[in-house]
Protein backbone atom coordinates (compact mmCIF):
# COMPACT_ATOMS: atom_id res chain seq x y z
CA UNK A 1 0.00 0.00 0.00
CA UNK A 2 1.24 3.53 -1.29
CA UNK A 3 0.25 6.36 0.96
CA UNK A 4 0.94 9.69 0.09
CA UNK A 5 -0.05 12.25 3.00
CA UNK A 6 -0.43 16.02 2.26
CA UNK A 7 2.63 15.62 0.05
CA UNK A 8 3.58 19.32 -1.55
CA UNK A 9 6.89 19.87 -3.17
CA UNK A 10 8.24 23.60 -4.41
CA UNK A 11 10.67 24.66 -6.48
CA UNK A 12 11.88 27.98 -5.63
CA UNK A 13 8.78 29.80 -6.28
CA UNK A 14 7.04 27.05 -8.79
CA UNK A 15 4.94 24.66 -7.06
CA UNK A 16 5.41 21.13 -8.59
CA UNK A 17 3.24 18.96 -5.81
CA UNK A 18 0.70 21.18 -4.53
CA UNK A 19 -0.91 19.08 -0.97
CA UNK A 20 -1.55 15.69 -2.49
CA UNK A 21 -3.07 13.13 -0.95
CA UNK A 22 -3.91 9.73 -2.01
CA UNK A 23 -3.59 5.78 -1.28
CA UNK A 24 -2.68 2.91 -3.60
CA UNK A 25 -4.14 -0.36 -2.05
CA UNK A 26 -3.14 -3.51 -2.28
CA UNK A 27 -4.36 -5.42 -5.13
CA UNK A 28 -5.39 -3.01 -7.50
CA UNK A 29 -3.76 -0.97 -9.71
CA UNK A 30 -3.97 2.50 -9.58
CA UNK A 31 -3.37 4.97 -12.56
CA UNK A 32 -2.08 8.32 -11.95
CA UNK A 33 -3.09 10.22 -14.71
CA UNK A 34 -2.21 14.37 -16.17
CA UNK A 35 -0.72 16.60 -18.98
CA UNK A 36 2.98 16.90 -18.86
CA UNK A 37 4.40 18.89 -16.11
CA UNK A 38 1.37 17.51 -13.66
CA UNK A 39 3.25 16.77 -10.87
CA UNK A 40 3.30 13.02 -11.58
CA UNK A 41 7.22 12.40 -11.82
CA UNK A 42 7.63 14.70 -8.63
CA UNK A 43 5.18 12.56 -6.83
CA UNK A 44 7.02 9.38 -7.55
CA UNK A 45 10.29 10.70 -6.97
CA UNK A 46 9.41 11.66 -4.13
CA UNK A 47 8.21 8.14 -2.92
CA UNK A 48 11.27 6.34 -3.53
CA UNK A 49 13.63 9.11 -1.95
CA UNK A 50 15.08 10.83 -4.91
CA UNK A 51 13.51 14.16 -4.36
CA UNK A 52 12.97 15.84 -0.90
CA UNK A 53 9.40 17.16 0.10
CA UNK A 54 8.60 20.52 0.87
CA UNK A 55 5.90 18.84 3.40
CA UNK A 56 4.07 16.25 4.04
CA UNK A 57 5.19 12.78 3.41
CA UNK A 58 4.96 9.40 1.46
CA UNK A 59 4.99 6.09 3.22
CA UNK A 60 4.74 2.44 1.70
CA UNK A 61 3.34 -0.25 3.61
CA UNK A 62 3.86 2.24 6.61
CA UNK A 63 7.50 2.79 6.48
CA UNK A 64 9.34 5.63 4.77
CA UNK A 65 11.58 4.58 1.47
CA UNK A 66 14.26 5.61 2.86
CA UNK A 67 13.49 2.99 6.10
CA UNK A 68 12.86 0.04 4.16
CA UNK A 69 15.53 -2.27 4.30
CA UNK A 70 17.14 -3.69 0.60
CA UNK A 71 13.96 -1.76 -1.38
CA UNK A 72 14.98 -3.47 -4.30
CA UNK A 73 13.00 -6.57 -2.77
CA UNK A 74 9.84 -4.89 -1.75
CA UNK A 75 9.03 -1.84 -4.11
CA UNK A 76 9.75 -2.40 -7.82
CA UNK A 77 11.13 1.24 -8.87
CA UNK A 78 10.77 2.25 -12.81
CA UNK A 79 11.30 6.16 -13.25
CA UNK A 80 12.68 6.38 -16.78
CA UNK A 81 13.65 3.21 -19.05
CA UNK A 82 16.16 6.05 -20.64
CA UNK A 83 18.48 6.39 -17.47
CA UNK A 84 20.69 3.83 -18.02
CA UNK A 85 24.47 3.59 -18.78
CA UNK A 86 24.29 3.67 -23.08
CA UNK A 87 27.23 1.69 -22.48
CA UNK A 88 25.97 -1.06 -21.07
CA UNK A 89 24.40 -4.39 -21.96
CA UNK A 90 20.60 -5.02 -21.05
CA UNK A 91 21.94 -8.03 -19.38
CA UNK A 92 24.56 -6.18 -17.29
CA UNK A 93 22.42 -3.39 -16.25
CA UNK A 94 19.64 -6.39 -14.59
CA UNK A 95 23.14 -8.19 -13.68
CA UNK A 96 24.17 -5.23 -11.07
CA UNK A 97 20.39 -5.17 -10.28
CA UNK A 98 20.24 -8.54 -9.16
CA UNK A 99 23.68 -8.51 -7.53
CA UNK A 100 22.71 -5.35 -5.53
CA UNK A 101 19.73 -7.05 -4.14
CA UNK A 102 21.74 -10.35 -3.36
CA UNK A 103 19.81 -12.08 -5.92
CA UNK A 104 21.37 -15.04 -8.35
CA UNK A 105 22.49 -14.41 -11.62
CA UNK A 106 19.25 -16.54 -12.42
CA UNK A 107 16.93 -14.49 -11.70
CA UNK A 108 18.39 -12.28 -14.68
CA UNK A 109 17.37 -14.94 -17.33
CA UNK A 110 13.96 -14.91 -15.54
CA UNK A 111 13.65 -11.51 -15.91
CA UNK A 112 14.81 -11.46 -19.90
CA UNK A 113 12.55 -14.28 -20.58
CA UNK A 114 9.64 -12.61 -19.06
CA UNK A 115 9.76 -9.49 -20.41
CA UNK A 116 10.73 -10.99 -24.18
CA UNK A 117 14.22 -9.76 -24.63
CA UNK A 118 15.94 -12.40 -26.54
CA UNK A 119 19.75 -13.61 -25.47
CA UNK A 120 21.06 -11.67 -28.72
CA UNK A 121 19.18 -8.66 -27.56
CA UNK A 122 20.39 -9.17 -23.54
CA UNK A 123 24.01 -8.75 -25.04
CA UNK A 124 23.77 -5.24 -27.38
CA UNK A 125 24.33 -2.30 -25.29
CA UNK A 126 22.14 0.12 -24.20
CA UNK A 127 22.30 2.65 -26.46
CA UNK A 128 21.24 0.21 -29.37
CA UNK A 129 17.89 -0.38 -27.83
CA UNK A 130 14.74 1.15 -29.20
CA UNK A 131 12.39 2.91 -26.45
CA UNK A 132 10.71 -0.16 -26.36
CA UNK A 133 12.70 -2.48 -25.60
CA UNK A 134 14.39 0.22 -22.95
CA UNK A 135 11.13 0.11 -21.62
CA UNK A 136 10.85 -3.93 -21.14
CA UNK A 137 14.13 -3.79 -19.83
CA UNK A 138 12.91 -1.42 -16.92
CA UNK A 139 9.74 -3.25 -16.36
CA UNK A 140 12.29 -6.19 -16.04
CA UNK A 141 14.27 -4.24 -13.47
CA UNK A 142 11.52 -3.45 -11.78
CA UNK A 143 10.47 -6.86 -11.17
CA UNK A 144 13.86 -8.34 -10.45
CA UNK A 145 13.22 -8.56 -6.66
CA UNK A 146 9.68 -10.15 -6.82
CA UNK A 147 8.48 -6.43 -4.96
CA UNK A 148 4.86 -6.44 -3.03
CA UNK A 149 4.50 -3.01 -4.81
CA UNK A 150 5.39 -1.36 -8.51
CA UNK A 151 5.50 2.26 -8.74
CA UNK A 152 6.08 2.51 -12.26
CA UNK A 153 6.42 5.94 -14.56
CA UNK A 154 4.96 6.18 -17.99
CA UNK A 155 5.76 2.48 -18.22
CA UNK A 156 3.70 1.82 -22.06
CA UNK A 157 5.70 4.76 -23.76
CA UNK A 158 7.33 3.48 -26.64
CA UNK A 159 5.39 0.13 -26.44
CA UNK A 160 3.66 -1.33 -29.30
CA UNK A 161 0.22 -2.05 -29.09
CA UNK A 162 1.25 -5.68 -28.67
CA UNK A 163 3.18 -4.55 -25.96
CA UNK A 164 1.00 -2.45 -24.24
CA UNK A 165 -1.60 -5.45 -24.09
CA UNK A 166 1.40 -7.21 -22.89
CA UNK A 167 2.05 -5.10 -19.77
CA UNK A 168 -1.69 -4.60 -19.40
CA UNK A 169 -1.86 -8.35 -18.16
CA UNK A 170 0.98 -8.65 -16.78
CA UNK A 171 -0.14 -6.04 -14.01
CA UNK A 172 -3.20 -7.08 -13.40
CA UNK A 173 -1.76 -10.49 -12.53
CA UNK A 174 0.32 -8.86 -10.85
CA UNK A 175 -2.44 -7.08 -9.01
CA UNK A 176 -4.82 -9.74 -8.25
CA UNK A 177 -1.76 -11.88 -6.63
CA UNK A 178 -1.80 -8.64 -3.70
CA UNK A 179 0.46 -6.42 -5.18
CA UNK A 180 -0.05 -3.07 -5.04
CA UNK A 181 0.70 -1.46 -8.83
CA UNK A 182 0.90 2.68 -9.67
CA UNK A 183 1.55 3.87 -12.85
CA UNK A 184 1.51 7.20 -14.39
CA UNK A 185 0.43 7.92 -17.55
CA UNK A 186 -0.24 11.04 -19.73
CA UNK A 187 -2.69 8.91 -22.29
CA UNK A 188 -6.31 8.29 -20.72
CA UNK A 189 -6.91 5.43 -22.85
CA UNK A 190 -4.08 3.59 -21.54
CA UNK A 191 -5.04 3.94 -17.68
CA UNK A 192 -8.70 3.62 -18.19
CA UNK A 193 -8.25 0.16 -19.87
CA UNK A 194 -5.47 -0.95 -17.40
CA UNK A 195 -6.47 0.81 -14.16
CA UNK A 196 -9.10 0.17 -11.14
CA UNK A 197 -8.68 3.43 -9.44
CA UNK A 198 -7.57 6.65 -11.18
CA UNK A 199 -5.95 10.01 -9.79
CA UNK A 200 -6.41 12.31 -11.81
CA UNK A 201 -3.80 15.47 -11.13
CA UNK A 202 -3.41 18.70 -12.92
CA UNK A 203 -0.60 21.71 -11.81
CA UNK A 204 0.13 19.67 -9.16
CA UNK A 205 -2.77 19.59 -7.48
CA UNK A 206 -5.65 16.54 -7.91
CA UNK A 207 -8.74 17.34 -9.66
CA UNK A 208 -10.53 13.92 -9.04
CA UNK A 209 -10.26 10.47 -8.29
CA UNK A 210 -12.02 7.47 -7.81
CA UNK A 211 -13.04 4.49 -9.58
CA UNK A 212 -14.32 4.66 -13.45
CA UNK A 213 -17.92 4.71 -12.38
CA UNK A 214 -17.70 7.17 -9.85
CA UNK A 215 -15.87 9.36 -12.06
CA UNK A 216 -18.24 9.55 -14.87
CA UNK A 217 -21.00 10.09 -12.18
CA UNK A 218 -20.25 12.99 -11.11
CA UNK A 219 -20.63 14.30 -14.81
CA UNK A 220 -23.73 16.45 -15.34
CA UNK A 221 -26.21 15.01 -17.91
CA UNK A 222 -27.20 16.22 -21.12
CA UNK A 223 -29.55 14.37 -24.24
CA UNK A 224 -28.67 14.72 -27.32
CA UNK A 225 -31.98 14.92 -29.72
CA UNK A 226 -33.48 15.39 -32.95
CA UNK A 227 -37.13 15.69 -34.09
CA UNK A 228 -39.44 16.64 -36.86
CA UNK A 229 -39.96 19.94 -35.44
CA UNK A 230 -36.94 20.63 -33.47
CA UNK A 231 -38.19 24.17 -32.62
CA UNK A 232 -41.30 23.08 -30.97
CA UNK A 233 -39.23 20.74 -28.97
CA UNK A 234 -37.35 23.26 -27.81
CA UNK A 235 -40.35 25.53 -26.78
CA UNK A 236 -41.40 22.76 -24.97
CA UNK A 237 -38.49 21.70 -23.40
CA UNK A 238 -37.93 24.95 -22.08
CA UNK A 239 -41.33 25.50 -20.53
CA UNK A 240 -40.12 22.25 -18.29
CA UNK A 241 -37.39 24.44 -17.35
CA UNK A 242 -34.64 22.51 -18.61
CA UNK A 243 -31.73 24.56 -20.66
CA UNK A 244 -31.53 23.75 -24.60
CA UNK A 245 -29.42 24.35 -26.84
CA UNK A 246 -28.42 23.85 -30.61
CA UNK A 247 -26.32 20.90 -31.75
CA UNK A 248 -25.57 20.07 -35.13
CA UNK A 249 -29.27 19.02 -36.64
CA UNK A 250 -30.65 18.77 -33.30
CA UNK A 251 -30.45 19.96 -29.84
CA UNK A 252 -28.63 19.33 -26.60
CA UNK A 253 -30.71 18.92 -23.61
CA UNK A 254 -29.52 19.81 -19.95
CA UNK A 255 -32.30 16.52 -19.04
CA UNK A 256 -31.95 12.82 -18.97
CA UNK A 257 -33.45 11.14 -22.04
CA UNK A 258 -36.34 10.02 -20.11
CA UNK A 259 -37.12 14.31 -19.33
CA UNK A 260 -37.21 14.74 -23.05
CA UNK A 261 -39.02 11.74 -24.09
CA UNK A 262 -41.71 12.63 -21.98
CA UNK A 263 -41.50 16.69 -22.82
CA UNK A 264 -41.74 15.72 -26.45
CA UNK A 265 -44.88 12.97 -26.17
CA UNK A 266 -46.95 15.61 -24.49
CA UNK A 267 -45.96 18.26 -27.11
CA UNK A 268 -46.65 15.73 -29.87
CA UNK A 269 -42.92 16.01 -31.42
CA UNK A 270 -41.82 12.75 -33.95
CA UNK A 271 -38.31 12.01 -32.54
CA UNK A 272 -35.98 10.44 -34.75
CA UNK A 273 -33.00 10.59 -32.43
CA UNK A 274 -32.78 10.38 -28.51
CA UNK A 275 -29.77 9.18 -26.72
CA UNK A 276 -27.49 10.66 -23.67
CA UNK A 277 -24.88 12.61 -24.66
CA UNK A 278 -21.61 10.67 -23.15
CA UNK A 279 -18.54 12.69 -22.94
CA UNK A 280 -16.57 9.77 -21.80
CA UNK A 281 -13.52 10.36 -19.50
CA UNK A 282 -11.52 11.98 -22.19
CA UNK A 283 -14.04 15.20 -21.65
CA UNK A 284 -14.03 14.51 -18.19
CA UNK A 285 -10.35 14.47 -18.10
CA UNK A 286 -9.83 17.57 -20.35
CA UNK A 287 -12.39 19.77 -18.43
CA UNK A 288 -10.82 19.26 -15.06
CA UNK A 289 -7.25 19.76 -16.03
CA UNK A 290 -8.25 22.08 -18.86
CA UNK A 291 -6.56 25.77 -16.64
CA UNK A 292 -3.11 23.38 -16.82
CA UNK A 293 -3.46 21.97 -20.56
CA UNK A 294 -0.83 24.09 -22.99
CA UNK A 295 -2.70 23.44 -26.17
CA UNK A 296 -5.87 25.57 -26.02
CA UNK A 297 -7.40 26.10 -29.53
CA UNK A 298 -4.58 29.10 -29.88
CA UNK A 299 -4.95 31.31 -33.31
CA UNK A 300 -2.34 29.24 -36.20
CA UNK A 301 0.96 31.00 -35.89
CA UNK A 302 1.67 33.68 -38.58
CA UNK A 303 3.40 32.40 -41.94
CA UNK A 304 6.81 33.87 -42.27
CA UNK A 305 7.29 36.54 -44.23
CA UNK A 306 10.00 36.05 -47.00
CA UNK A 307 10.29 39.53 -48.14
CA UNK A 308 10.11 40.89 -44.93
CA UNK A 309 11.74 44.19 -44.36
CA UNK A 310 14.35 42.83 -41.99
CA UNK B 1 6.35 -11.27 -3.08
CA UNK B 2 8.44 -11.51 -0.06
CA UNK B 3 7.06 -9.17 2.57
CA UNK B 4 3.84 -10.10 4.35
CA UNK B 5 0.88 -8.35 3.74
CA UNK B 6 -1.00 -7.34 6.78
CA UNK B 7 -4.87 -6.40 6.53
CA UNK B 8 -4.28 -3.09 7.32
CA UNK B 9 -2.13 -2.65 3.88
CA UNK B 10 1.53 -2.27 6.69
CA UNK B 11 4.12 -4.40 5.25
CA UNK B 12 6.65 -5.78 7.33
CA UNK B 13 10.27 -5.69 6.24
CA UNK B 14 11.57 -6.72 9.36
CA UNK B 15 13.03 -9.98 7.48
CA UNK B 16 15.13 -8.39 5.05
CA UNK B 17 18.98 -7.48 5.85
CA UNK B 18 19.52 -4.70 4.21
CA UNK B 19 22.20 -4.38 1.42
CA UNK B 20 25.69 -5.26 3.70
CA UNK B 21 28.41 -2.50 2.72
CA UNK B 22 31.01 -5.13 0.98
CA UNK B 23 28.16 -6.00 -1.42
CA UNK B 24 27.80 -2.70 -2.86
CA UNK B 25 31.59 -2.11 -3.40
CA UNK B 26 31.66 -5.13 -5.39
CA UNK B 27 28.89 -3.82 -7.62
CA UNK B 28 30.69 0.10 -7.95
CA UNK B 29 33.87 -2.70 -8.29
CA UNK B 30 31.95 -4.39 -11.55
CA UNK B 31 30.14 -0.89 -12.52
CA UNK B 32 33.15 0.66 -12.85
CA UNK B 33 34.82 -1.83 -15.58
CA UNK B 34 31.50 -3.18 -17.57
CA UNK B 35 30.80 -0.11 -19.42
CA UNK B 36 33.16 -0.28 -22.84
CA UNK B 37 34.29 3.57 -21.51
CA UNK B 38 35.67 1.88 -18.11
CA UNK B 39 37.08 -0.74 -19.95
CA UNK B 40 38.84 1.28 -22.69
CA UNK B 41 39.69 3.64 -20.15
CA UNK B 42 41.78 0.75 -18.01
CA UNK B 43 42.95 -0.82 -20.59
CA UNK B 44 44.31 2.31 -22.40
CA UNK B 45 46.01 3.62 -19.20
CA UNK B 46 47.94 -0.04 -18.68
CA UNK B 47 48.67 -0.01 -22.42
CA UNK B 48 50.50 3.67 -22.12
CA UNK B 49 52.27 2.32 -19.32
CA UNK B 50 53.81 -0.51 -20.76
CA UNK B 51 54.33 1.33 -24.30
CA UNK B 52 55.82 4.24 -22.45
CA UNK B 53 57.81 1.73 -20.10
CA UNK B 54 59.47 -0.29 -23.28
CA UNK B 55 60.37 3.14 -25.20
CA UNK B 56 61.96 3.95 -21.89
CA UNK B 57 63.77 0.78 -21.88
CA UNK B 58 65.15 0.95 -25.12
CA UNK B 59 65.64 4.58 -25.70
CA UNK B 60 67.09 5.33 -22.14
CA UNK B 61 71.10 5.88 -21.25
CA UNK B 62 72.07 2.94 -19.37
CA UNK B 63 72.67 5.16 -16.28
CA UNK B 64 69.02 5.76 -15.63
CA UNK B 65 67.31 2.48 -16.30
CA UNK B 66 67.10 2.42 -12.81
CA UNK B 67 64.33 0.48 -11.09
CA UNK B 68 63.64 3.77 -9.64
CA UNK B 69 63.53 5.33 -12.73
CA UNK B 70 61.15 3.41 -13.79
CA UNK B 71 58.26 3.47 -11.57
CA UNK B 72 58.70 6.89 -11.45
CA UNK B 73 57.81 7.38 -15.62
CA UNK B 74 55.18 4.37 -15.26
CA UNK B 75 53.83 6.39 -12.07
CA UNK B 76 54.02 9.63 -13.67
CA UNK B 77 51.85 8.11 -17.01
CA UNK B 78 49.37 5.97 -14.01
CA UNK B 79 49.16 9.48 -12.50
CA UNK B 80 47.97 11.66 -15.34
CA UNK B 81 45.35 9.25 -15.89
CA UNK B 82 43.87 7.58 -13.30
CA UNK B 83 42.25 10.40 -11.76
CA UNK B 84 39.95 10.23 -14.69
CA UNK B 85 38.84 6.37 -14.57
CA UNK B 86 37.30 7.55 -10.33
CA UNK B 87 35.88 11.08 -11.94
CA UNK B 88 33.71 8.81 -14.82
CA UNK B 89 33.24 6.48 -11.82
CA UNK B 90 31.22 9.23 -9.97
CA UNK B 91 30.15 11.00 -12.89
CA UNK B 92 28.64 8.24 -15.32
CA UNK B 93 25.73 8.46 -12.04
CA UNK B 94 24.35 11.87 -13.20
CA UNK B 95 25.89 12.04 -17.17
CA UNK B 96 23.95 8.60 -18.05
CA UNK B 97 21.89 9.22 -15.41
CA UNK B 98 22.35 5.88 -13.88
CA UNK B 99 21.72 7.47 -10.30
CA UNK B 100 18.10 7.39 -10.27
CA UNK B 101 18.27 3.24 -10.70
CA UNK B 102 21.55 3.41 -7.90
CA UNK B 103 20.20 5.50 -5.12
CA UNK B 104 16.71 3.91 -5.58
CA UNK B 105 17.92 0.48 -4.61
CA UNK B 106 20.29 1.91 -2.03
CA UNK B 107 18.39 5.23 -0.60
CA UNK B 108 20.95 5.65 2.15
CA UNK B 109 23.40 8.07 -0.58
CA UNK B 110 26.26 8.47 1.82
CA UNK B 111 26.73 4.53 1.78
CA UNK B 112 26.65 4.11 -2.36
CA UNK B 113 29.61 7.19 -2.36
CA UNK B 114 31.44 5.23 0.44
CA UNK B 115 31.45 2.14 -1.21
CA UNK B 116 32.24 3.85 -4.44
CA UNK B 117 35.13 5.38 -2.80
CA UNK B 118 36.24 2.04 -1.40
CA UNK B 119 35.71 0.81 -5.49
CA UNK B 120 37.54 3.44 -6.53
CA UNK B 121 40.32 2.72 -4.08
CA UNK B 122 40.93 -0.92 -4.76
CA UNK B 123 40.49 -0.29 -8.61
CA UNK B 124 43.16 2.53 -8.56
CA UNK B 125 45.83 0.16 -5.96
CA UNK B 126 45.30 -2.23 -8.45
CA UNK B 127 46.48 -0.31 -11.46
CA UNK B 128 49.41 1.13 -9.41
CA UNK B 129 50.08 -2.56 -8.42
CA UNK B 130 49.70 -3.14 -12.24
CA UNK B 131 52.20 -0.16 -13.22
CA UNK B 132 54.85 -1.43 -10.55
CA UNK B 133 55.21 -4.75 -11.99
CA UNK B 134 55.64 -2.76 -15.53
CA UNK B 135 57.97 -0.58 -14.07
CA UNK B 136 59.80 -4.11 -13.32
CA UNK B 137 59.28 -5.61 -16.51
CA UNK B 138 61.52 -2.43 -17.99
CA UNK B 139 63.91 -2.90 -15.43
CA UNK B 140 64.29 -6.43 -16.22
CA UNK B 141 64.35 -5.76 -20.76
CA UNK B 142 66.92 -2.97 -20.02
CA UNK B 143 69.36 -4.91 -17.41
CA UNK B 144 68.80 -1.87 -14.87
CA UNK B 145 69.76 -1.74 -11.53
CA UNK B 146 66.88 -3.06 -8.62
CA UNK B 147 68.44 -0.55 -5.81
CA UNK B 148 65.42 1.55 -5.56
CA UNK B 149 64.87 4.84 -2.85
CA UNK B 150 61.97 3.60 -0.06
CA UNK B 151 61.32 7.63 -0.27
CA UNK B 152 60.74 8.12 -3.69
CA UNK B 153 58.75 4.64 -3.99
CA UNK B 154 56.19 5.99 -1.66
CA UNK B 155 55.82 9.58 -2.03
CA UNK B 156 56.23 9.71 -5.40
CA UNK B 157 54.91 6.52 -6.77
CA UNK B 158 52.31 5.35 -4.48
CA UNK B 159 51.32 8.84 -2.23
CA UNK B 160 51.13 10.52 -5.37
CA UNK B 161 48.59 8.44 -7.49
CA UNK B 162 46.63 8.17 -3.77
CA UNK B 163 46.24 11.76 -3.60
CA UNK B 164 45.35 11.24 -7.71
CA UNK B 165 42.74 8.81 -6.46
CA UNK B 166 41.20 11.38 -3.74
CA UNK B 167 41.57 14.07 -6.27
CA UNK B 168 39.44 12.60 -9.03
CA UNK B 169 36.90 11.55 -6.77
CA UNK B 170 36.59 14.86 -5.40
CA UNK B 171 36.30 16.78 -8.90
CA UNK B 172 33.32 14.08 -10.08
CA UNK B 173 31.45 15.02 -7.14
CA UNK B 174 31.96 18.42 -7.34
CA UNK B 175 30.57 18.84 -11.09
CA UNK B 176 28.44 15.70 -11.38
CA UNK B 177 28.99 16.11 -15.13
CA UNK B 178 31.34 13.72 -16.91
CA UNK B 179 33.01 16.47 -19.72
CA UNK B 180 32.91 19.16 -17.33
CA UNK B 181 35.04 17.10 -14.54
CA UNK B 182 37.66 16.02 -17.08
CA UNK B 183 38.15 19.74 -18.79
CA UNK B 184 38.67 20.87 -14.85
CA UNK B 185 41.19 17.81 -14.03
CA UNK B 186 43.84 19.19 -17.14
CA UNK B 187 43.31 22.72 -16.19
CA UNK B 188 44.10 21.67 -12.73
CA UNK B 189 47.16 19.54 -13.43
CA UNK B 190 48.36 20.65 -16.69
CA UNK B 191 47.83 24.23 -17.20
CA UNK B 192 47.39 25.49 -13.36
CA UNK B 193 51.40 24.20 -12.73
CA UNK B 194 52.32 25.68 -16.03
CA UNK B 195 51.11 29.07 -15.44
CA UNK B 196 52.42 29.02 -11.84
CA UNK B 197 55.71 27.96 -13.12
CA UNK B 198 55.71 31.19 -15.42
CA UNK B 199 55.14 33.45 -12.65
CA UNK B 200 57.18 32.20 -10.55
CA UNK B 201 59.91 32.09 -12.76
CA UNK B 202 59.33 35.82 -13.56
CA UNK B 203 58.12 37.30 -10.07
CA UNK B 204 60.60 36.74 -7.13
CA UNK B 205 58.06 37.14 -4.27
CA UNK B 206 55.37 34.55 -5.72
CA UNK B 207 58.45 31.72 -6.60
CA UNK B 208 58.14 31.60 -2.85
CA UNK B 209 54.66 31.77 -2.39
CA UNK B 210 53.95 29.28 -5.27
CA UNK B 211 54.44 25.93 -2.89
CA UNK B 212 51.62 27.70 -0.09
CA UNK B 213 48.85 28.18 -3.12
CA UNK B 214 49.28 25.42 -5.95
CA UNK B 215 49.40 21.77 -4.88
CA UNK B 216 50.73 20.97 -7.67
CA UNK B 217 53.85 23.07 -7.27
CA UNK B 218 53.97 21.32 -3.78
CA UNK B 219 53.84 18.05 -4.28
CA UNK B 220 56.98 18.56 -6.24
CA UNK B 221 58.89 17.57 -2.83
CA UNK B 222 57.49 14.14 -2.77
CA UNK B 223 59.64 13.27 -6.25
CA UNK B 224 62.92 14.86 -4.70
CA UNK B 225 64.09 11.04 -4.20
CA UNK B 226 65.31 9.71 -0.76
CA UNK B 227 64.78 12.64 0.93
CA UNK B 228 61.58 12.57 2.94
CA UNK B 229 59.76 16.38 2.85
CA UNK B 230 61.13 18.95 5.62
CA UNK B 231 58.69 20.04 8.46
CA UNK B 232 58.36 23.31 5.99
CA UNK B 233 57.37 21.19 2.81
CA UNK B 234 54.77 19.13 4.94
CA UNK B 235 52.82 21.94 6.03
CA UNK B 236 53.17 23.38 1.63
CA UNK B 237 51.42 20.04 1.69
CA UNK B 238 48.82 20.32 4.35
CA UNK B 239 47.76 23.84 3.22
CA UNK B 240 47.86 23.38 -0.36
CA UNK B 241 46.15 19.81 0.17
CA UNK B 242 43.08 21.79 2.02
CA UNK B 243 42.72 24.06 -0.67
CA UNK B 244 42.75 22.15 -3.55
CA UNK B 245 42.02 18.56 -2.32
CA UNK B 246 40.13 18.73 1.06
CA UNK B 247 37.83 21.52 0.61
CA UNK B 248 36.85 20.97 -3.29
CA UNK B 249 36.50 17.14 -1.45
CA UNK B 250 34.09 18.33 1.26
CA UNK B 251 31.98 20.71 -1.01
CA UNK B 252 31.58 18.21 -3.61
CA UNK B 253 30.44 15.80 -0.92
CA UNK B 254 27.77 17.85 0.44
CA UNK B 255 26.80 18.78 -3.72
CA UNK B 256 26.05 15.02 -4.29
CA UNK B 257 24.20 14.00 -0.79
CA UNK B 258 22.00 16.62 -1.47
CA UNK B 259 22.03 16.72 -5.43
CA UNK B 260 18.14 15.07 -7.36
CA UNK B 261 18.77 13.02 -9.90
CA UNK B 262 17.04 13.92 -13.11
Amino acid sequence: MITVDHLTRKYGDFTAVDDVSFVAQPGRVTGFLGPNGAGKTTTMRVMVGLTPATAGQVTIGGHLYRDIPNPGRHVGVLLDASAQHAGRTGREVLTIGARTMGLPDSRVEEMLALVSLSPEESKRRLRNYSLGMRQRLGIAHALLGDPTVLILDEPANGLDPAGIRWMRGLLKGYADRGGTVLLSSHLLNEVELIADEMILIGNGRIVAQGDKQSLLATETVSSLVTSLDNAALAAALQAAGHTVAAAGDGLRVAATTVEVGRAALSAGVVLTDLRVESAGLEDLFLSLTADTQRDTQAAAPAPINAGGAA
Amino acid sequence: MSAAVAPSGALDFSGTPRVPFSRLVSVEFRKALDTRAGRWLTGTIIALCLIVIVIFALAAPDESTNFDTFLAVSGTTLGYFLPILLIMMVTSEWSQRTGLVTFALEPHRSRVVASKFCAGLLLGVGLIVVAAALAALGTLIAGGDWEIETGLLINGFVVANLIGIVLGFAIGMLLMNTPAAIVTYFIYTLVLPIAVGILAAFQEWFNDLAPWVEFNTAQASLFEGDAMPTGEEFAQLLVTGTIWLLIPFAVGLWRLLRAEPK
